[in-house]
């Protein structure tokens, strides 16, 4: 038990400092405020992202106005609580009071006196220096499928619409007819890797997907893999930029049953399971 | 028969240690598999991953003919031969094992090839080597050994001098070309070793040499040479004492130095500068165009739409724009080792046809086309982001193409909607010019255009506002025609605009703003807080009058700003030839100055009797 004891003493150890730390730095509402403040900074541009790969996700950074609308709401928060019981208000306004009033703070006065105004003209500089970068992009990775289409002047369903190749013939045929469809078609763009590095692949924006990726095929049914190469680029919705992708439509170019093993090869080859329309219902 | 060891006296460990079958070295790897990647843990079957990541393009046996090997030239290796490119062994000898490795993990530039370092494990690649080496029998006589290649030479202006001289002394321009442009007088007639058209590397493209661009690199092809294709070895002169070893690494320099410090970045935006004391450059070889910035724009194949392209000769083209105000001045640069037509490359195109057989209906049937650039925009500017399909655009939205020919003198606009459908629009509505020039292997062609040319038909091009443009080349002597050639996705192009002036005004107002605002909160803090008494009735009358002073003056300043701005804009609107805008803009200027002045002198008269 003695042994316990100790190793809880030091697990503690840390957290002890912390709080020692804290209790003597951080002894007035307003430091309070302001470290809470870039703790919900930190967390929010460097803790958060920093999470989906720990479960298997790919992460991106957090954009720019997602963070300041987190801090807003943060400050607003800080400001409900500072302000909830009027002694510690006042002694939140004492030290902004001083640094405004005090001659003892004189120095901080004038520090502030050129450092804010001089931010506010830098910014106002920036923003009004003429704008040479591309009109801004915004384009649906995923646009919404269509619930049937014509493929080569069939009709052809695709709610609930399954690979017809899983429930026929064998599937390492599919799989071996599926490679030769790749390798001869989508390598120039898509890659050996199946990671959207292909030859051509920095040519082309936006770039080729990523297969390998958790969020493309893998989070896809394969009825909507399916639309995605039989129309292709051109069989984009508007806000999927069917302007821009350089990805064909397959339909002139394959069969039904090619497509589908292809399907079959990607899933295969990058071992990733596709979405199923169980799946689908029950997010509904 | 065992019995189960007591687990919580530890007996594990007893048995394992006591067990004659267990060594200690297995033992010490068990206890370290969780650290180590799993290739050590279990062998890894180098035929399985060759099958499954390589044999699409090299074949499962090995002879570079697996599904994909028509679309490339050239054509994936054929590991049956035991011919490598990349080695560090004399020429005719085999590669060593990390030879083999570096190929894997980097891949070859410029080829189909791609590294694999961050695909494959470690364990994957290693056993992938030692498969390859399956394929052939010479791989059991004994291993090769590595040339020395002592070490670089510095990097100086004399060790390039030197290297140009040896460049001249060893004939790299028989196949290269004069200027590195793989525009030899030898270049229409090579082959590789397995007899497939191959052409001499673009020098001035480092970013694509087969077995790396840096001087290392260089240097190591130079002394070993590409087996299987027509680079051959120089070692030999140099062991024969044609030259020395320390010029072979200047020519390694030099050939480096041919190419840009860095791969281009490619940005999406090509900036027009605004030329406001030069004239607009008429000619490829205006001065301007040594100081314009060069955007530099990859093309790939047309593999898109039937019939597709998987050879194209133009890997990306050089892009600098002018504008002053009036006409947009756009110069294109990019390889091309012929005019074509050109008669000495007419085998080579037939050659390269009859290589690249995708089999799509349409496909061109022989060579002999003329070069062609198509630089392509919207016809309008669409609300939102919308444009024209990238392939010249679609039924509902039509592109609006200059169209360059090698045979034929300037340019013409044409309207198309889809590959293949432009139509020259009439001579009335002609408005781009454009002249060329063939050099050393390379096209540059200058379009001219007037940034509005007044016909409904073309796109107007507005300074400070970005332009959708792509571009496709075809090399007619490469058997390119009709849709296969090499195309771009959309980029943008925009026209620089005089810095307006608000640019200069708003910043100090903003300053002076907040510096006014943060002198108030002081103030007022100060008067909560008592620290400021109570003026008497004398003294706050002095205030006012001096507050007033300052209001007055701070408008009267406000306006004359104002005013110059106005004048700025007046002038602009002249310049650009916007009579009405330089007028209007005069008449609000002049008022504002008045106005300012009328508020200063106001001011002044008002508050001096005020004392």
């Amino acid at each position: 038990m003695g042994a316990l004891k100790v190793v809880f003493r030091l697990l503690g150890a840390p957290f002890r400092l912390i709080s020692s730390v804290m209790g003597r730095f951080l002894n007035t509402p307003f430091r309070q405020a302001t470290a809470l403040l870039v703790f919900a900074y930190l967390l929010i541009e460097i803790g958060i992202p920093f999470i989906p790969p720990l479960v298997g996700f790919p992460s991106a950074p957090v954009p720019n106005t997602v963070v300041l609308e987190y801090l807003v709401i943060a400050v607003v928060g800080i400001l409900l609580w500072v302000s909830d019981n009027e002694e510690r208000w006042s002694e939140f306004k004492q030290p902004i009071h001083d640094v405004l009033v005090r001659p003892d703070r004189r120095v901080a006065r004038g520090f502030l006196f050129v450092i804010v105004p001089a931010l506010v003209a830098a910014q106002t500089y920036l923003s009004a220096r003429p704008d040479m970068s591309a009109p801004p992009s915004f384009r649906a990775i995923h646009p919404a499928p269509p619930s049937a289409i014509t493929f080569q002047g069939e009709q052809i369903v695709l709610d609930g619409l399954e690979n017809p190749l899983r429930s026929t013939g064998s599937l390492e045929e599919h799989y071996e007819e599926g490679k030769r469809v790749y390798y001869q078609n989508c390598l120039a763009c898509h890659g050996d890797g199946l990671q959207g590095r292909g030859h051509y692949a920095q040519i082309f924006n936006p770039a080729p997907l990523n297969f390998q990726d958790g969020g493309t095929i893998a989070m896809l049914t394969e009825s909507f893999v399916f639309w995605r190469i039989a129309k292709g680029g051109p069989g984009l919705p508007n806000e999927g930029n069917p302007w821009n992708s350089a990805m064909p439509a397959w339909e002139n170019f394959l069969t039904a049953d090619e497509i589908w093993s292809v399907i079959v090869f990607l899933y295969e080859q990058t071992e990733h399971e596709p979405r199923t329309w169980e799946e689908e219902g029950e997010e509904h | 028969m065992r019995v189960l060891p007591n687990l919580r006296s530890g007996g594990w460990f007893k048995v394992l240690l006591s067990s004659r079958h267990i060594t200690f070295s297995s033992l010490l790897l068990a206890a370290s598999l969780p650290f180590v990647p799993t290739h050590l843990g279990a062998q890894v079957d180098g035929e399985v991953v060759y099958n499954q990541w390589c044999a699409g393009c090299h074949g499962e046996d090995g002879a570079g003919t697996g599904p994909a090997a028509n679309t490339m030239l050239p054509r994936p290796r054929d590991f049956t031969l035991a011919l490598y490119q990349v080695r560090t062994t004399a020429t005719g000898g085999l590669p060593t094992d990390a030879d083999m490795l570096k190929v894997i993990n980097e891949g070859m530039p410029g080829t189909a090839m791609p590294g694999w370092e961050d695909v494959l494990t470690e364990g994957d690649r290693l056993a992938l080597v030692d498969y390859l080496k399956t394929f052939s029998r010479f791989f059991q006589d004994d291993p090769p050994t590595p040339l020395d290649f002592g070490r670089a030479t510095p990097e100086t202006d004399e060790a390039i001098a030197r290297g140009a001289e040896v460049y001249q002394t060893v004939e790299c321009w028989r196949c290269h070309g004069q200027q590195g442009r793989g525009d030899g007088e030898s270049a229409p007639t090579l082959n590789d070793a397995a007899g497939f058209p191959i052409v001499a590397a673009d020098l001035t493209e480092n970013w694509r040499f087969n077995g790396g661009g840096e001087v290392e690199e260089i240097y190591r092809v130079l002394r070993t040479g590409l087996d299987g294709t027509p680079m051959p070895t120089f070692s030999d002169i140099v062991d024969a004492g044609v030259i020395t070893n320390e010029d072979l690494w200047s020519l390694a320099h030099y050939v480096r130095r041919l190419s840009p410090e860095d791969e281009p970045e490619v940005r999406e935006v090509v900036t027009a500068k605004l030329l406001t004391d030069t004239p607009l450059p008429q000619t490829v070889e205006d001065i301007v165009w040594e100081e314009a910035e060069a955007f530099y724009v990859p093309l790939a194949g047309q593999i898109i739409i039937k019939p597709r392209w998987f050879n194209p000769r133009v890997d990306g083209v050089w892009v600098q724009a002018a504008h002053d105000g009036r006409e947009l001045a756009l110069l294109v640069s990019w390889g091309d080792p012929s005019e074509s037509p050109d008669t000495l490359w007419a085998d080579f195109g037939e050659r390269v046809l009859t290589t690249m057989a995708p089999g799509d209906e349409g496909s061109a049937s022989g060579s002999g086309a003329a070069d062609q650039l198509v630089v392509q925009f919207p016809q309008e500017l669409y609300e939102g982001q919308e444009r024209p399909y990238f392939l010249q655009g679609d039924a509902r939205r039509p592109a609006y193409t200059w169209t360059w020919q090698s045979d034929v003198t300037g340019a013409f606009e044409s309207i198309a909607r889809g590959m293949g459908t432009a139509a020259r629009q009439a001579d009335a509505e002609q408005h781009v010019r454009a002249t060329a020039q063939h050099a050393d292997g390379q096209w540059k062609v200058l379009f001219v255009r007037p940034l509005d040319t007044g016909s409904e038909e073309d796109l107007a091009m507005t300074v400070g506002q970005a332009v959708p443009m792509a571009f496709q080349a075809w090399d007619g002597d490469n058997g390119e025609s009709g849709n296969q050639g090499a195309v771009s996705t959309w980029y943008f192009l925009f026209l620089e605009q005089p810095t307006p002036i608000a640019v200069y005004v708003q910043p100090p107002v903003a300053l002076a703003l907040t510096l006014l605002f943060g002198l108030l909160v002081v103030r007022q803090a100060r008067l909560g807080s008592g620290m400021v008494r109570e003026l008497d009735a004398s003294a706050r009358r002095k205030r006012i009058a001096r507050t007033r002073q300052l209001a007055g003056m701070g408008v009267g300043v406000i306006w004359l700003g104002m005013a110059f701005g106005s004048y700025q804009n007046s002038r602009a609107g002249w310049e650009a030839g916007h009579a009405d805008l330089g007028f209007w803009w005069a008449i609000i200027g002049g008022l504002l100055a008045i106005a300012g002045l009328g508020a200063l002198v106001g001011t002044w008269i008002h508050t001096r009797t005020s004392k």
